[in-house]
This record gives structure tokens, sequence and C-alpha cells, in this order.
């Protein structure tokens, strides 16, 4: 019976290609972080291909995570979320009663599926509580220094600006680090990230001055905060996150201002870098040439893409924030120290 | 020498009778003192009238100088009831130790002549009551080394010197059973050594204790079990103090036991405890030190130079296990004296095939200077992520951070669940172990079976290294020294130096500042992690 259900499936739709799945809806919708774009597209995997067992939808999963991973050039970001929807699942099957493994396995399923859909409208609803914990953080005349393009960020600062009704109740400035390296790789003299928050927030009467990387020290003295957002949060309190925030939070220490970082608490990940070199993806930040390489280069270029393992492009590379230059984590859980994210962490494991 | 020691004992033979009058004037501050405390005054002077005795001779007829010694005697007699006060809780070895610190601060002052002959003026008043006091010959004979111990302990480190470890198994209690007894003095000798061998080792005594155990009549085995155990458990103390992975096992033990149905046949509760043990040693060590190890594999790399201190099992696990896996780096081990834990895992290391460095704990900037990772074992860790282990541990671990900022060697902690702690140590004097001072005075140097040293060679010298050995540690009078010169270490007759001191501390605690991360069987932590797992490990 199992065969014939397959094979059906098989034909009525192609094979269900998760690494495409997640492209698409981390490009459809600009406000999807990482994380839950993976977990939305293990549930869509779920729903696409049945399966009758729990073994079976354990392996598939697994293998689709794998799966995902090796094709996505920086899996930091949505390890996160293909580990939590994992553990979750586990920890649903393991719990004794009707949705046990003693129970029905459809129940299970539909339970599975609708639980996962719950799962991912509470992490869109996070940034929500982020905004309203991180907003006391932003008082009246204080100048907020950030970078990258993290929506967290972004719409914590809107609301901060929002706040009280009319332009009126601005009385922040802004200090925005803009990257020269484009995100738009077609189009390399585009606009830098963050450029549209820039806008944003102009727009609702924040003073915004923009600088490039050169610049944060020059003007960290003019600044009363750092506020960054993450790409993942590591067990040891420490933020992957975009190229170029680890030299901020460097200056901020030296300098002595307080280094907070924005970051959903589904972007926790079970990850624990020792230093720069230890993340788990490949990123030729460091690329070493002499006059000769290059000419050896030019003289062949591109053939190397096929059998190499994906790699980041620069724009893309990230870096670690050790938890030591982190003043406090402003997630949707609350306002926690470095420390007390692996406290989280192990809330959520065991 | 015979000349320097013979008028000491006329001295204080003919100091006796002169002496007889002389306790009236030195009960006042006895009778104001707690009595160990007058005790203790006594036989540490003991060792010094061959020392001294000469001085003691000339000082002797003056009236003046006794006077002086009186005064002397009562202040310090004074200091060490203020300091036994303040110490409080101390008991005997506390309040013996500041008065021992209190006599060995004059000498260092220019008055050091004066000093010495008061002292030498006290031993011979001291010894006096004892041979008098005829019938306790034997008890003091047996008590005169111990106080003599007692007199060598290190004033800051008072509190730690409690009883003496156990030396026989004489006066165990008639309820401990033979392999207890057996283990207690393999712990003693180091023989199982290692937070978790001395933790796996207890609990296999125990389920033997447990598998000959009958309950006796008209009491149930949950009751009657730990009250039986717990006099094991406190004959393994006096061999060695606990560790803190035994005390966990111990305490989860007990809790199984406390939790059979009094109504269970006790064969069937037998068969559950040792069942229970089976399982607490394959999923707390066995099992959690191969998760420990693989995950810690994961953090070696191709081209690493890995420091480490001393012997951890985990860690030789781990290291043994990346190699098989085919990884290539060197390992540099750091060890000290006088367990030389080390030498055992740089041995297994490199018939392993492992490239080895093997260096004493003096040349750790050397070692440090090219290593990538330190990978430190633990013999606990504390609520506030302090690491609790061999004593050096600290050291290895200050250095790697402190060497360029704290960002470039990563300290790595393997260790167990069962060695976390509840209990929050901010310094490692506070809660210590104390071990045999003896332990740090080499014997003949076991390599040594060539028969280096020739007696014309011998006597020469020694000359030089207690020459080194006085100006480091403490000023000894040169007729003391002539006296000594047969003896084959400069620290062999530490126990008749005046004003020198072993410390022989067992631990060390690592702030938690060192620590990049603790692997454990539950995965990686920072250290601020350690007592929300700790919590966890013990509630489940």
């Amino acid at each position: 019976m199992a065969t014939t259900t397959e094979s059906t499936a098989a034909a009525g739709a192609k094979p269900f290609d998760i690494v495409a799945t997640y492209n698409e809806l981390l490009r459809s919708d600009p406000d999807l972080t990482m994380p839950i774009a993976a977990i939305e597209a293990l549930v869509l995997l779920l729903t696409h291909e049945p399966s009758s067992t729990i073994s079976e939808t354990l392996d598939l999963l697994e293998k689709s995570t794998a799966h995902l991973k090796k094709s996505i050039p920086n899996p930091i970001g949505l390890s996160a979320g293909t580990d939590l929807f994992q553990r979750y699942l586990i920890t649903t099957l393991q719990r004794p009663g009707q949705l046990g493994p003693a129970g029905d396995f459809k129940a299970i399923r539909t339970h599975l599926l609708s639980n996962g859909r719950l799962f991912i409208r509470r992490a869109k609803e996070s940034r929500e509580k982020i905004v309203a914990f991180g907003r006391g953080f932003i008082r009246d005349g204080c100048t907020v220094l950030t970078n990258g393009g993290s929506r967290a960020v972004a719409s914590l600062l809107q609301k901060a600006a929002d706040e009280e009704g009319g332009p009126s109740a601005v009385r922040f400035r802004v200090i925005y680090v803009l990257s020269p390296i484009s995100k738009n790789i077609e189009e390399p003299s585009g606009e830098p990230e963050g450029m549209e928050t820039v806008r944003a927030l102009r727009a609702k009467g924040v003073p915004v001055s923009t600088i490039p990387e050169s610049a944060v020290a020059y003007s960290l003295g003019k600044a009363d905060m750092v506020i960054v957002g993450a790409e993942g949060v590591v067990e040891n309190g420490g933020i992957v996150s975009r190229m170029g925030t680890y030299q901020i939070g460097l200056l901020a220490k030296a300098i002595g201002k307080p280094f907070y970082c924005v970051a959903e608490s589904h972007k926790f990940v079970r990850l624990y870098p020792l230093g720069q070199y230890d993340l788990p993806i490949e990123q030729h930040v460091l690329d070493f040439k002499s006059e000769e390489d290059i000419a050896e280069q030019s003289k062949q270029p591109a053939d190397i893409s096929g059998d190499r393992p994906v790699e980041l492009p620069l724009c893309d590379s990230v870096d670690f924030t050790p938890p030591h230059l982190i003043s406090a984590l402003i997630t949707d859980s609350g306002v926690l120290t470095p420390s007390a994210v692996s406290e989280e962490l192990i809330k959520i494991w065991f | 020498m015979a000349d320097s020691v013979d008028p000491a004992l006329t001295s204080s033979s003919s100091a006796a009778p002169t002496a007889a009058p002389q306790p009236t004037t030195e009960t006042p501050p006895s009778q104001s003192l707690p009595i160990r405390d007058s005790k203790s005054a006594k036989p540490k002077d003991v060792p010094a009238p061959p020392a001294v005795g000469g001085d003691g001779a000339s000082d002797k007829p003056l009236t003046p100088a006794e006077l002086k010694k009186k005064a002397k005697a009562e202040k310090a007699a004074r200091r060490a009831k203020e300091k036994a006060d303040r110490d409080g809780g101390a008991g005997a070895a506390g309040g013996s130790v500041p008065g021992a610190g209190g006599q060995s601060r004059p000498p260092h002052t220019p008055k050091k002549d004066a000093a010495g002959g008061s002292a030498s003026q006290k031993g011979s008043k001291g010894a006096p009551p004892r041979r008098g006091s005829g019938p306790v010959t034997q008890a003091s004979a047996a008590a005169e080394p111990k106080k003599k111990k007692e007199d060598k302990s290190v004033a800051v480190f008072g509190h730690l010197y409690g009883q003496q470890r156990r030396t026989t198994v004489n006066g165990a209690a008639k309820e401990v059973h033979p392999a207890v007894l057996a283990l207690g003095l393999q712990l003693r000798d180091y023989v199982v050594c290692g937070s978790s061998a001395r933790c796996v080792a207890t609990l296999l005594a125990f389920k033997r204790v447990i598998e000959s155990y009958t309950t006796p009549l008209g009491t149930s085995l949950a009751r009657h079990l730990t009250t039986h155990l717990s006099h094991q458990i406190s004959y393994l103390s006096t061999c060695r103090p606990l560790a803190v992975s035994q005390g966990n096992a111990i305490r989860a033990l007990k809790l199984a036991i406390a939790g059979i149905d009094p109504s269970t046949p006790e064969a069937t509760a037998k068969a559950t405890l040792c069942d229970f043990i089976d399982n607490f040693i394959r999923e707390k060590i066995t099992v959690a030190d191969q998760v420990i190890a693989g995950s810690a594999v994961e953090k070696i790399e191709n081209g690493d130079v890995i420091v480490t201190f001393a012997g951890s099992n985990i860690v030789k696990q781990t290291l043994l296990q990346a190699h098989k896996e085919g990884k290539r780096f060197r390992v540099s081990i750091i060890d000290s004296r006088p367990l030389f834990e080390g030498k055992s895992l740089a041995r297994t290391l490199a018939d392993a095939g492992l490239d080895v460095q093997y260096s004493l704990v003096h040349a750790i900037s050397h070692a440090i200077k090219d290593a990538t990772k330190v990978f430190l074992g633990a013999h606990g860790m504390t609520s506030n992520g302090r690491l609790y282990s061999r004593v050096g541990t600290a050291l290895v671990a200050m250095s790697a951070k402190e060497r360029a900022g704290g960002v470039e060697v990563p300290v790595i902690v393997c260790c167990e669940t069962v060695k976390f702690s509840d209990r929050v140590a901010l310094d490692s004097i506070v809660v210590n172990e104390i071990a045999d001072a003896d332990e740090l005075v080499p014997g003949n140097p076991p390599q040594q079976v060539t028969g280096l040293p020739d007696p014309g060679a011998f006597t020469t010298p020694p000359v030089e290294p207690k020459k080194g050995g006085k100006a480091s540690s403490a000023p000894i009078p040169d007729p003391s020294a002539s006296a000594r010169a047969p003896s084959p270490s400069p620290l062999a007759n530490w126990k008749d130096t005046p004003n020198l001191q072993l410390l022989n501390i067992m631990y060390d605690v690592t702030p938690a500042e060192y620590v990049d991360m603790v692997i454990t069987e539950m995965g990686s932590l920072p250290p601020s992690a350690v007592p929300i797992v700790h919590r966890m490990s013990t509630n489940v």
C-alpha cells in the first residue's frame, strides 16, 4: 500500500526539491529569516512527501536537512531552524499518549504539520516581541551605530521612531555603517545593503548618517551604543554576523560603548566556534596571491566552480563576535547576557 | 658534628633542674590557652635543640635573657590565642598553625640569634614535663612525628591539615568490607588516581559490599544499608579525601537506596542496586567519556599543537581517537612533581605513534609559545564555572590566555557532568587537599640504577644544593648544615630544618575567564553554564 501511495505521489508531482523551495521562500518574502525559511521548507516537504512511519519521517528529514545544509554556502542560520524542528519533532514523538509512538501515525502527522505552521507563525511574531523588549534601549537624544541589513534591527529602529506617533517623537540619531561591497552580484555598483532601512528611517524623520566601515573608529565617539543583528547566536553567547561586526565589537569594547545584538531566539544555534576560523563554512576572505598566481588565474578562469564545495562570496562572508564583546542580546525571550544563551539552548535541547 | 650535639644534650639535661621552676612561669599563658595550643608550642621547639644548642648553653645563665624569653613566649601564646579565636572552628590543626607562624617570623628579624636561643631554651623546658609524665611515654613516642608534622604545616593552608592520611588498615571499623579496605590503601598510594577512576573504583567496591550484604534482623535494607555504606565511606575518606565525582556518585547511590520500597525482597533490592551502579558507571563515565572524546576530536584540526597538563584520562582518549581518525597534530605535555602523571600519558601517546613533547611546568612559557589549543582534564567544576583540577592547571590555562591578549589559544576542558559540583570556589585556599609533604622530597631517582653517586662524589656536591635550598627557603645555621651533609637530597631532613615548611597541595582553581569551553557528555558549554547542567543532571 505504501508503494502505491508513493508512486502516485511521484506521478502527481515532480520530486520535491528542498533547496529550490528554501531559496524560493527566502526570495518571495523579504521578511523571512533563514531558520524560518528552513523550517517552512521542511514542513512543506512533509506535506508533499507521504511517509507512513515515524522512522521514515525522521529519516526523510535528516536526509533533506543534510542535503540542504550541503547546498547552501552558509548553513549556520538555517541549521538553527532545522535543528530546532528536528528536536521538536523528536520530543513530540517521544511524548506518551495519543500522539506518541503508540498512537495513530496519521494523527501524529497532521498534528506535526499544524504545529509546524504554528511554530512558523510564532517565529514571525517574535520580531514584535523583540521590539517591545528593545524599545527601552533607544532613549531620547541617543545616537545608535548599526551596520548590515538586519531586519530585526531595522524594525526595532523604525518602531522606536514610530513611538508615540508622529515625527515629533523621534529624538535619536543613527550612524549607519555601509559596506562598500554590494549585495547584488549582478550589479556591483548597486546600492549597499541597508540603504533601504536608511531611506525608511529618513522618511520617518530620523537623522541618519552613513559612513564607510573605515570610519567606525572615528565615529564611535559620537555614538552612545552599537546595535547589530546576527545570523546566528552560538552556544557561548557569541554571534555569527555580517563581516565587519567583529571589528565594530572590538572597537566598541575599546572605546567603552555598549554593544547590543538583536536576534530572534530561533537563531540560537548549537554551534561552539572557538574563533574566527572555527566556523563550519568555507569562506575565502583571505586569498594570498602573487603576481604569478594572478596571471595564472586569468589564463584559465572559472574551471574550479564545478568540483569545489559551495563557497561563500565575499559579500556574504561572516565573522564571529566572541561573547566578551557583547553587552547584551535583545531577544524575544528577553534581554539576555551572553552567558544566558547556553541556558536557553539547554532548555530547548533537554 | 658530635661536638655540636653534645653541648645541646648537656644543656638540656642541665636545664632540666633549672627548668623545673620555669613551668610555673609558663603556666599563666597556658591556663588562658586551649590545651592543644600549649601542647603544640612544645613540640615545635623539639627539633631546635641540636641545631642551636651552642647558643642555648651560652644564654642560659643570663636572667635578663630568660625574662626576655618569657615575655616572648607570652607574646607568642597571646598571638596564638588570638589567631585560634579568629579561626574559630579550625580545630586543633588550625590552633597549632598560628603558633608556628608566630614563632617562625621573629627569626627573620635581625634578632635571629636571640630568638634561636630562646627557642632552644623553651625546647629544653618543654621536654622535661614529657619525660616526667612517665606513663605516657609510648603515647608521646607515637605522637612525636605527628606533632612535628603539625608544626610543619603552612599557616595559610592550616585549615586543610585535618587528620593525617591513614597508613594502615589498623583501626578501621569492623564493618568495612575487605574490598573497600584494599581500595582505601590504593587510593592513598595513588594506585587508583584520577577523579573518574576513583569514582569507578569506589562504585565497584560498593557493588561488592552490596553483594555480600545481608540485612540484619529488625531493620530494613533501605535504612540499614545506608549506614553500612557510610562506614565504608568514612573509611575511604580517611585514606584520601573524597573526590567531587565520588561524592556525587555516593549521593546518587544513597538516593537509589532510599528509593527502594522496604517491601522489596532483599535479593531483588540488591540486584536493583547493582544494576544501578553498573548503569551509573556506564552512563556517567564510560559512555560519557566516549561522547566527550567524540566531540573533542572535532575541535582538533590538522597542524594543531595541543598542550595538555598532567595525565587526564579523557584527554588521552581524545588524542588517541583523533590520531586514529588520521588527524595530524602535535602534543605537548606539561607535567609536574611529585606525581608525574604526564609520564604515562606521554608514553601511551608516543607508543600510539603521536608526536609528543614532554616538559615540566617550569618550561610552560616555552611550550605554550607554539600551542594552538589547550586541552585540560578536570577534577571538578564548581558552580561559578571555575575549574578545580590538579595543581598547575591554572598556570597552564593562564599562560595560554595571557599570551596574546587572550584570544588566540582556546582552553578546552573535558569534563563529565558527574564532576560538576554545586559548591562555589573563589580561590584554591578554602577548599583543597593537602598531601603528605614528604612526597615532595625526592628519593633516590629511580632511573639512576647505574650507581652514579659514589661516596666520594657524594660528600662534596650535596653542599651546593643545600646552599641553594638555604637561600630560597630559610636561613639555616651552619653547624646544622654540616650535620646534614650526608643526606642525598637537600630536603631530606626538612622536618628538622627550622623555619622550613613544605607544601604539597593537590589542586588549584582556574578562573572561568581562562576557560573557553567545557566539553561534557551533554554538549559543549561555556563555563557559566555549569550550574544549569549540574542542576539538570542531578534532578533528572
